[in-house]
């Protein structure tokens, strides 16, 4: 595993976010800087720049080495990137950003030597949630997938079989979603 | 639920009712229904510490056709509900079920405001007999329930209770 | 026309269904065979039938009330679960576990995995058509049992840990008790190996069973056991050490027959090396608190999202945490190795025959509740 040809890989593929560069102590993660900071703006509002959203946060503080934001099209080809350098799929999993109507799909990546933890995040319009299945790349994903669209709606387009996995198979509800009523 | 009432047998002797039901308290056969955790003391309880074989209870039978009791051992989920209750139509008569687990009795620690999956006790649909609480049980809890079992078809306790000041 | 019918007889294939109620699928697993005869033509899990809600209840209880679910997705082996949990909220939050704690929650957590490893031992060899195995095995479980229970108040489903060490400290009973049960079980191993390893039927059953090839599990993510029994080298803590592990010497046992008879070797190797682990850090256990002085009582992790990972006895248990600064948790996602292990099941028992099937199944080691969550 080549984790300089890796970051370079990711790098490519990650979606652009501005980032305003002057703000101390914005979380690398923040949700595109310039609009929804909480900061208080200075008296000269300094540049947002664009910048590839991939981040290398402390793994002591966190938990993983590496944090890439990409667009929902472009989650197969790093897929395949991974898969290249050796990595296997822990966990898809979807979390509901309901206060900004985005569902995201984050999936984890990790690799048997040396130890690397990537995540790989898609933020989708919660509307009309939909995703390209990784499942030709990974196999393992297709239940991790199946589960994610049980809990939270997420479409997997070209997925082989979307049927419930975890809920009743005549389930038309997705519990996780935060405006969730159970009837 | 509403109660089915079977027929009565058409000539009864006392001595053999209650040499029957002595009979069938004594070799309860139940069945393997472990759903989750408390599946897992019920197994330690046939096992060779807590023994549950010197009470008659030996022979967990897989199939429903050949059981009397029905040992609900843990949580019974909206989707697995009917398969309980085809299982326990299943049971041949006289049947009895009981309840072991918090999540048998009323659905445990699995009960919150706006759950969607966990059915909230096995007295929802089935007539249960004997409760036993716990998360999970004891075996020793799960042999008293035996026995508070074997009361009710007999009428008698084969074991003093044990009284605790 | 005989030839015609005799035709079609060949070519047709019935639906056998397995389950959800069934001696050997250690819970409520439904697996829907496509058959030709004996021989498994297609195999689908059916899962859901203890889907417990796992998940939303951690974004309904606080962290601390997140703690009980925990011992209760995988329940032989709870105490894993208990630490990968723990040790999240702690990354989260900077909280430092005093090392008195930290031994006693390896010393547990070993013996945790031994008993699980005998649970999964005697429902094995069950499953293969051997009773009496099973009653030995829970023999020496209930001793390790009445040890965990003289410390942790359960017998099954512990919540023993708390985030910043453990709420009960050991005594002198525990430690002898402790010490006594290795000597006991180091020797009922050879039996063990004498009666079941070495037996012929056994062999049979398992040599060169459900091949699983390194590629496929990478392909599916699996770990654990599963995984070394397939020559993998991946075990969290050797390659990703948390707590203490680094402190003492043990081996990772790997096979590379990728056999259902490999994975089999490789839970019975873990026992040993898990008494190991428990006898250094008996020897070196220091004096301390067993809770960290500056725990905080109120557990808020600062916004953000965390991951951890432990080594479970089946595998490698990660938990993704979402937090929003609030006292629970914005998402909480359960990645369970048993998940990941039975989704090669699909694929792998293709062509086997029933019982061979069942073989491998037994030896992935499931546990239900933990796929459904």
């Amino acid at each position: 595993m080549d984790f300089a040809k890796l970051k370079e890989q990711l790098t490519e593929l990650a979606l652009l976010e501005e980032v305003v560069v002057e703000v101390p102590a914005a979380p690398a993660e923040g949700e595109g800087g310039a609009e929804g900071e909480a900061a208080p703006v200075a008296a000269e509002v300094p540049p947002a720049e664009e910048r590839p959203a991939i981040s290398e946060p402390d793994y002591k503080a966190k938990g993983f080495h590496l944090d890439v934001k990409v667009e929902a099209d472009k989650v197969v080809e790093t897929a395949k990137a991974l898969d290249e350098q050796g990595f296997f799929l822990e966990a898809i999993t979807g979390v509901d950003w309901i206060k900004e109507n985005q569902l995201e799909v984050v999936y984890d990546y990790s690799c048997w030597q040396p130890l690397c933890r990537v995540v790989i995040r898609a933020r989708l319009d919660r509307g009309a949630p939909e995703v390209p299945t990784i499942s030709e790349v990974f196999p393992g994903a297709n239940w991790h997938e199946r589960e994610t669209h049980d809990f939270f709606g997420i479409k997997f387009s070209g997925h082989p079989d979307l049927t419930p996995l975890l809920l009743p198979e005549d389930a038309d509800f997705h519990p996780l979603l935060k405006d969730f009523k159970a009837s | 639920m509403e109660s089915q009432s079977l027929q009565p047998a058409i000539v009864q002797f006392a001595p053999l009712d209650k040499l029957l039901a002595l009979g069938r308290a004594n070799s309860l056969w139940p069945m393997t229904f472990g759903l989750a955790c408390c599946a897992i003391e019920m197994m330690a309880t046939g096992a060779s510490r807590f023994d549950l074989a010197r009470f008659g209870a030996e022979v967990f039978r897989p199939s429903p056709r050949q059981c009397d009791v029905m040992i609900v051992a843990g949580t019974i989920n909206k989707k697995m509900a009917p398969a309980v209750k085809t299982l326990y139509d299943q049971m041949p008569e006289p049947k009895w079920v009981i309840a072991m687990g918090n999540c048998a009795i009323s659905g445990g620690p699995f009960v919150f405001e706006g759950q969607y999956a966990v059915v909230e006790g096995a007295d929802k649909f089935l007539p249960v007999d004997v409760y036993i609480p716990g998360c999970p049980p004891r075996p020793e809890a799960l042999i008293e329930g035996i026995l508070q079992l074997e009361e009710k078809v007999t009428g008698s306790r084969r074991w003093p209770r044990v009284q605790c000041d | 026309m005989k030839q015609l019918a005799v035709n079609n007889y060949h070519q047709e294939t019935f639906v056998l269904n397995l389950g959800p109620q069934h001696p050997a699928t250690h819970g409520v697993l439904r697996v829907k065979l496509t058959m030709d005869g004996e021989y498994i033509v297609h195999a689908e899990p059916v899962l859901g039938y203890i889907h417990r809600m796992h998940e939303k209840m951690g974004e309904n209880r606080t962290w601390a009330q997140f703690m009980p679910n925990t011992g209760r997705m995988d329940y032989l082996s709870a105490l894993s679960y208990n630490h990968g949990y723990a040790a999240l909220v702690e990354r989260a939050m900077g909280i430092e576990v005093p090392e008195r704690a930290e031994y006693l929650r390896v010393i547990t957590v070993e013996l945790n995995r031994i008993s699980s490893h005998l649970v999964w031992f005697g429902a094995f060899i069950l499953d293969l058509g051997g009773f009496t195995p099973l009653l030995y095995a829970f023999d020496d479980r209930e001793k390790i049992l009445d040890l965990l229970e003289s410390v942790t108040g359960s017998r099954l489903t512990y919540c023993y840990f708390r985030f910043g060490g453990v709420y009960n400290d050991i005594d002198e009973n525990f430690v002898a008790g402790t010490r006594e049960f290795i000597k006991t079980m180091r020797k009922r191993m050879p039996m063990y190996h004498d009666l079941v390893t070495k037996n012929i039927i056994l062999i049979k059953r398992l040599k060169d069973i459900g091949p699983i090839s390194k590629e496929t599990i990478r392909k599916y993510g699996a770990t654990g056991p599963v995984a070394r029994g397939s020559g993998v080298d991946y075990d969290i803590r050797k390659n990703e050490p948390y707590s203490i592990y680094p402190e003492f010497d043990f081996d990772i046992p790997v096979y590379h027959e990728c056999d259902s008879m490999a994975r089999y070797m490789v839970r019975m190797d873990e026992i040993e090396q898990s008494m190991r682990i428990i006898e250094q850090a008996l020897d070196k256990l220091p004096d301390g608190p067993v809770m960290a002085a500056k725990a905080p009582k109120i557990i808020k992790p600062p916004k953000g999202d965390y991951y951890q990972a432990v080594e479970a006895a089946r595998g490698s248990f990660g938990i993704r945490a979402v937090s929003d600064g609030t006292n629970t948790a914005y998402r909480l996602k359960l990645r369970s190795p048993t998940f990941s292990n039975l989704s090669l099941f699909g694929e792998v028992c293709e062509g086997m025959l029933l019982p061979d099937a069942l073989a491998l199944m037994g030896s992935l080691d499931l546990v239900i509740p933990e796929i459904d969550r």
